[in-house]
């Protein structure tokens, strides 16, 4: 620690002030920003799902009209996805990739920076659409032509435009990460020894390349039926309605692997911390990462079971679903593995985690019923698929992801979450998510449909939606004492130091919070778990001796046996100069989207933000690669 | 014993295996797993060829703005349950936005019923409880579904593919009488 952050940066962008924020292009701000952004769309799409809750507590529910329910349940959907699970994946990856292969930042800062901001700016976009008429009310699947009718009504014009624009914002982060892990690894960080999280970033960034135009194609032709009297996917004019659902799910079931691979990537950081032994079956678990972003492509029918594909389209699909299940089970064999006979410390982490395999197993299981095609025409539009999905995507990734929270929070801030409060919290989420979920099974077996906003009495449904809602503000607490936590833990949390887990990766060898450039010297990787093997050797019996050679868990290095040791010089660490255009940029581009919204007067709007685009962009493209004076 | 054991691919200074070892553990779940496989497919084909699976079929194409006007579907209302042959029947149907035509069927114990489906509008469900009728009914598109009701009763149908504002008043009775045939 001889050098100092001031005296290694050039340009330490500004510190405070909400300027500091718009500008910056460091990836950990921008991060934080996602994380924080995410928090909040969290806090209002599970607001959003308790009054869901509360008008179905009861046959013929009188909380909510249908128009307010519809609304509610497609917002619901669309905010879960798109504003919180993929953001705080965003957030986990911008913060934590460059640091995991001993990177200084992201391979193009500021289109980083463009990323987020087209991001928060779509995601309000759509929420100013409940205080202009109302808001989406098509599902989140926006099924045509349900969707393309009442043109009248813009609200699926926010549907459309506001989720293309969110694509754009995840493409371009994609190619970022992408382009970051090829080219910025440190040296010696070769692909097989980068952290199984950052192989999960990487799997998740060409899923969503790949995946993100045909669903960018299809909403662009779903606005063009809306708007144009186009008619792709209308069937009285020889248009086919399920091209529409093709290309949804073409997108929508590797989407489902966009939310789910980077908890698995958190949730194998986690477990062998926590079981002081390595991940078990590391290429095991990488290529079975990728395996499932290969096929994750060839399964998408399997949500159209019941349209008249025919048994042969049925059968391939129904197989390829089986198949992918094959490689998702690796994984929980591989986590299993990495806990067995460890020595276990069940911190909060450690907790989410275990939750994490338990509830994504149960919800991994009646996802292969679904691959069944005789077992999932029954269960087709049920409340049973409600359960299954918010198995995976609550009792998984929602798992995942606060165990990466209470994990790295220490990282980002420098000091630790409660534990006590943290553990709470564990098994309040855990009891209120069976509580809401597990009986959503049996109210699809029993045959309540979805996206009804209420059901009649004498169905056999009454009791399990009670407790359904119970359950769900079982949640709602768990959360409120998770944001508490997060509150308190800011100001008055334990300080945490470098390496309060005792951790095995990059991340946990520099200061907690990490300073800007995030590396005084780049390191030099000699193997897996790196920072582990630098702390600890094993004697002729495998026992963990610890090595003298790690003082206040700064990494020293050895010079060990690696190839290529490069020692660099002290010089001036050049960190990328802060900019506004990437915010301008995007700003433009969302205020074109409002204009194509409302088209019938819009054109002015979209003349408008088009320029501000341009002017953002060629600011961008023209401005010095450095800021003139030197902080 | 050991804290720190060795797994499948770990570097460091565990101890080696040759190339392509594998934890005999793991190669067992390897096996557990391939059974498990060639189980679900053989379930799959059992469903398919002995128990006579059938999958919601794309029957033929319509045009959704005349089709309710045509023959066969123009007399659905009256006409809504029509016998074929001894004990088999046939129901054309009309889903629109937010009802079933015919949204009352009646038909004797034991007999095989064939529904030819489509939509005017938008798309609807249709889903018969305890039965193996569940299919999207998609507009321009005809889909066909046969089942066999064995047991007397009230098979309530619904929509489970959301439609819009009256989704969750679509629906209709399917009733099987007891004592004839």
């Amino acid at each position: 620690m001889a050098v100092t952050a001031e005296r290694v940066t050039l340009r330490t962008p500004g510190e405070t002030g909400l300027w500091s924020w718009i500008t910056t292009v460091d990836h950990k701000r921008i991060g934080l920003l996602y994380g924080v952004t995410a928090f909040f769309f969290f806090f209002v799409g599970g607001l959003e799902a308790l009054l869901v809750r509360v008008q179905l507590a009861q046959p013929n529910g009188e909380v909510l009209s249908a128009a307010a329910y519809n609304q509610l349940f497609t917002m619901h959907g669309l905010t879960m996805v798109f504003l919180v699970i993929m953001p705080i994946a965003a957030a986990f990856t911008n913060y934590f990739l460059p640091i995991l292969i001993g990177a200084r930042d992201v391979a193009f800062p500021r289109l980083n920076a463009f990323s987020y901001w087209l991001f928060l700016f779509s995601g309000i976009m759509i929420y100013t659409s409940f205080f202009v008429g109302g808001a989406p009310d098509g599902a989140w699947v926006g099924y045509s032509p349900l969707a393309t009718q009442l043109p009248e009504v813009v609200r699926m014009d926010y549907w459309a435009i506001g989720l293309n624009l969110l694509g754009v914002a995840s493409i371009a982060s994609s190619a970022n990460f992408i382009a970051t892990i090829f080219t910025m690894r440190a040296p010696g960080m070769t692909m097989l020894r980068m952290p199984v999280f950052v192989w999960m970033a990487l799997v998740v960034a060409f899923l969503l390349i790949f995946s993100l135009p045909p669903v960018a194609i299809g909403l662009f032709q779903l606005f063009f039926d809306r708007n144009f009297g186009a008619l792709f996917y209308e069937g009285a004019a020889g248009g086919d309605p399920l091209l529409w659902q093709h290309l949804f799910w073409l997108f929508g079931h590797p989407e489902v692997y966009v939310l789910i691979l980077p908890a698995m990537g958190i949730v194998s950081e986690i477990l062998p911390v926590f079981s002081r032994k390595p991940l078990f079956g590391y290429e095991f678990v990488v290529f079975s990462g990728a395996a499932i972003g290969f096929v994750g492509f060839g399964v998408w029918s399997h949500h159209m079971f019941t349209s008249g594909m025919g048994p042969v389209a049925e059968a391939g699909f129904g197989i390829a679903t089986m198949i992918i299940a094959v490689p998702t089970g690796v994984k929980i064999f591989n986590w299993i593995g990495t806990t067995w006979g460890g020595r276990l410390r069940f911190s909060t982490p450690m907790l989410f985690s275990l939750g994490f395999i338990a509830m994504f197993v149960i919800g991994g299981l009646s996802g292969v019923t679904h691959a069944i095609v005789p077992a999932d025409t029954q269960q087709h539009d049920s409340y049973y698929v409600v359960a299954h999905f918010h198995y995976v995507l609550f009792g998984g990734a929602v798992f995942g992801y606060v165990a990466g929270v209470y994990y790295w929070f220490p990282k980002w801030t420098g000091r630790m979450l409660h534990e006590g409060w943290g553990k709470v919290h564990f098994w309040l989420m855990l009891i209120g998510f069976n509580l809401t979920f597990a009986p959503m099974h049996i109210l699809g077996l029993n045959g309540m449909p979805r996206r009804t906003y209420r059901y009649g009495e004498g169905l056999g449904w009454d009791l399990w939606n009670l407790v359904a809602t119970v359950g769900a503000f079982v949640i709602g607490i768990a959360f409120l004492l998770f944001l508490w936590n997060i509150i308190w833990a800011r100001k008055h949390g334990e300080i945490a130091g470098n390496d309060p887990w005792d951790g095995r990766t990059l991340e946990w060898t520099i200061p907690s919070p990490p300073p800007v450039h995030n590396f005084d010297e780049v390191p030099v990787v000699h193997s897996l778990d790196d920072f582990w093997h630098k702390k600890y050797a094993e004697d002729e019996e495998g026992r963990l001796v610890e090595m003298a050679t790690v003082s206040g868990g700064t990494l020293v290095d050895t010079g060990g046996e690696g190839e290529g040791e490069v020692h660099e010089e002290h010089h001036d660490i050049h960190m990328p100069s802060p900019s506004y255009y990437p915010a301008l940029s995007s700003l433009g581009i969302v205020i074109t989207g409002y204009g194509l919204v409302y088209l019938s007067w819009g054109w002015a709007a979209v003349a408008v933000g088009a320029m501000v685009t341009l002017w953002g962009l060629f600011g961008w493209s023209l401005e010095p690669i450095t800021r003139e004076e030197h902080a | 014993m050991t804290d720190e054991t060795s797994s499948a691919g770990s570097p460091g200074p565990a101890e080696t295996h040759e190339e392509g070892w594998i934890d005999p553990t793991e190669r067992n779940w390897f096996r557990f797993s391939i059974v498990l496989l060639v189980a679900f497919a053989v379930a799959v084909g059992v469903a398919g060829f002995a128990l006579g699976f059938q999958v919601p079929g794309d029957e033929a194409r319509v045009d959704p703005r005349t089709v309710a006007d045509e023959a066969p579907w123009s007399d659905r209302i009256d006409n809504p349950v029509r016998e074929v042959a001894p004990g088999e029947y046939v129901v054309y149907m009309i889903a629109r936005q937010f009802r079933y035509e015919p949204n009352t069927i009646t038909v004797p114990e034991g007999s095989t019923i064939t529904f030819y489906v489509t939509s005017i509008d938008v798309q609807h469900g249709l889903k018969i409880q305890d039965t193996n009728i569940n299919l999207q009914i998609v507009p321009g598109q005809v889909s066909k579904l046969t089942t066999t009701l064995d047991k007397a009763g009230t098979y309530p149908f619904i929509c489970h593919e959301f439609c819009g504002l009256g989704h969750a008043g679509m629906f209709g009775t399917l009733t099987v009488e007891a004592g004839e045939g």
